[in-house]
């Protein structure tokens, strides 16, 4: 048996909506200590990694007898989850060789209950061993500048160009009609702690990506204030939003190669 | 002349020749070649060799040879038949490079070009003559590109030769004529009997003169094509003219890998930096299986 009763559905729905579009079909992996999910798009470049522990505060209730995984279609768990108010508690649940998956919605004062079956999917998708590794460069920022940022320069270009260096971090595109950059730099008089921008450097990171993939991550800008880059030259970066009371999201994705010649 | 071998199957080259007059082998003797049918887009290119004795050089002038781009058509026949009668001294070559051959060898993976097509030709039949055993001393040809590296080429080749590579050889040397009058004649005729094995209904026949210039040619290349197979062998696929109609008019083709996910395009793999987590080396099958699409199964 596996239940799963999080307190507020709005960030479950966040979390797929976030992933709906690069990631069609996806297996949840629920064991005692949580549930995680990790996919690739379609061609390989990129990948989320979505962590809801189980002893964070925002499971009111959690159960999970054996290991099981969960093949869903993202597209369609979306469209229940639009069923589900925003404050309703959702509860999760399936059998220990499960071929539904069931959703039920809570308002909070219980006038309403809704139950919601989808049936499972066999998905074949194969798992990568992410290592744990120190990253050069670990820029800290408020989620709302970084999908601003990336929505801005995609006007111009396809790939940006990300700069880390001792004084800050500098965006760069240059596209066939015009190019842009946009610098950040260390910010530690702010008195909020979520809009500062801090940069832990190690060694400077010089790296580009391609632009479409962030600005399908900042899908997720809703579920954190804050997002995390870690960068080191010639990896995937990691782009991570922390979910409050429950774990995080993160997405890696792998940089653009020098085109030879 | 008997085209029967090349109109049995006019995909693949073939090879034409005369016999070898035995004063051919006896006494030195000069060689020409040649080539007709470079340009057009249709049709087969068509190289050929003449040779004579040093010595038969004015009775060669006698027959009356000049370039065949300035000849009629009927002249041109009429010279050729010259040429074969004149077996007692007057030998030639002559090799179908099929339309098709052309295209595939272009179009090819790795760069073969028609210029590197010609010269393979021409040197072939040089081969070809030499060892027939006549007694070549002196050869004239007719460029293809840079005179001067082709005639190194040739002359790195066959050391032992007298080799002069220079443009418009065939209307400065008779025997270079000869060989340009052969090459001609050949490809016309080989057009006039051309075998569609496509089926004869599914194209007419006034292709003009080949020429990609040339209006009638447009014209058929304009109304005789196929929008899902393009064009009979007849046709040369490599040619730019060809290519651009055929993206044009023919229905496009979408090729499934082209377009998947351009904006990925230019960033690295997520396999090259994350290994597959749970793959035990030991189920990995062979890439060998994995292309083929072979599967294990269990029972049949």
């Amino acid at each position: 048996m596996f239940e799963a009763k999080m307190l507020q559905s709005s960030v479950l729905k966040k979390i797929i909506e976030s992933l709906k579009d690069l990631f069609a079909d996806a297996n949840f992996d629920c064991s005692s200590s949580g549930i995680t999910l990790q996919d690739m798009d379609s061609s390989h470049v990129a990948l989320c990694y979505l962590k809801l522990r189980s002893d964070e505060e925002g499971f009111e209730d959690y159960r999970c007898d054996r290991n099981i995984t969960l093949g869903v279609n993202l597209g369609l768990m979306s469209k229940i989850l639009k069923c589900a108010g925003n404050d309703d508690v959702v509860t999760l649940r399936a059998e220990d060789e499960p071929n539904i998956l069931t959703f039920i919605f809570d308002s909070k004062n219980s006038e309403r209950v809704s139950k919601y079956d989808i049936k499972l999917m066999e998905i074949d998708s194969e798992l990568l061993g992410i290592p744990d590794t120190d990253y050069s460069c670990v820029v800290k920022m408020p989620s709302h500048e970084f999908q601003r940022i990336c929505s801005n320069l995609s006007q111009l270009g396809d790939s940006v160009t990300i700069d880390c260096h001792k004084e800050g971090v500098d965006f760069k595109v240059a596209g066939e009609q015009g190019s842009g950059a946009i610098k950040l730099k260390q910010t530690t008089s702010v008195d909020k702690e979520e809009d500062q921008v801090t940069v832990q450097l190690n060694e400077p990171v010089t790296q580009s990506f391609a632009l479409k993939f962030l600005c399908a991550f900042t899908k997720a800008t809703s579920l954190s204030d804050t997002v995390n880059l870690s960068l080191t030259q010639d990896t995937p970066v990691v782009v991570e939003y922390p979910i409050a009371q429950h774990g995080y999201l993160r997405f890696y994705l792998a940089p653009k190669i020098e085109e030879e010649n | 002349m008997d085209l029967s071998d090349f109109t049995k199957d006019n995909s693949e080259n073939a090879i034409l020749k005369s016999i070898v007059p035995q004063i051919c082998k006896d006494e030195p003797c000069c060689l020409g070649i040649d080539e007709a049918g470079r340009g057009p887009v249709l049709g087969p290119m068509v190289y050929g060799v003449s040779f004579c004795p040093l010595s038969c050089k004015e009775k060669l002038e006698q027959l009356g040879f000049a370039d065949s781009k300035t000849l009629s058509e009927e002249q041109r026949d009429e010279l050729f038949s010259k040429i074969k009668d004149a077996n007692d001294f007057l030998g030639f070559e002559v090799e179908i490079l099929s339309p098709n051959y052309i295209s595939k060898t272009m179009l090819r993976r790795t760069k073969y070009s028609l210029n590197a097509i010609s010269m393979d030709s021409a040197i072939g039949l040089l081969r070809l003559a030499i060892e027939q055993g006549a007694n070549i001393k002196e050869v004239y040809v007719d460029t293809v590109g840079d005179a001067s590296k082709y005639q190194e080429k040739l002359q790195g080749l066959f050391p032992r030769l007298e080799i002069t590579v220079t443009p418009k050889a065939d209307a400065k040397f008779p025997i270079v004529s000869a060989a340009s009058i052969c090459a001609k004649v050949v490809r016309d005729q080989v057009l006039k009997s051309w075998i569609f094995f496509e089926g004869d209904d599914i194209v007419t026949r006034d292709y003009g003169s080949g020429y990609p210039s040339d209006p009638a040619t447009k014209h058929w290349l304009a109304d005789n094509m196929d929008k899902v197979f393009g064009y009979p062998q007849f046709v040369r696929f490599s040619w730019s003219t060809t290519s651009t109609l055929l993206e044009n008019k023919a229905y496009h083709v979408h090729w499934d890998d082209e377009d998947e996910d351009e904006s990925a395009k230019g960033t690295a793999s997520l396999f090259s930096f994350f290994a597959p987590k749970n793959a035990d080396p030991r189920d990995k099958q062979h890439s060998f299986f994995e292309e083929r699409h072979l599967k294990r199964v269990e029972s049949f």
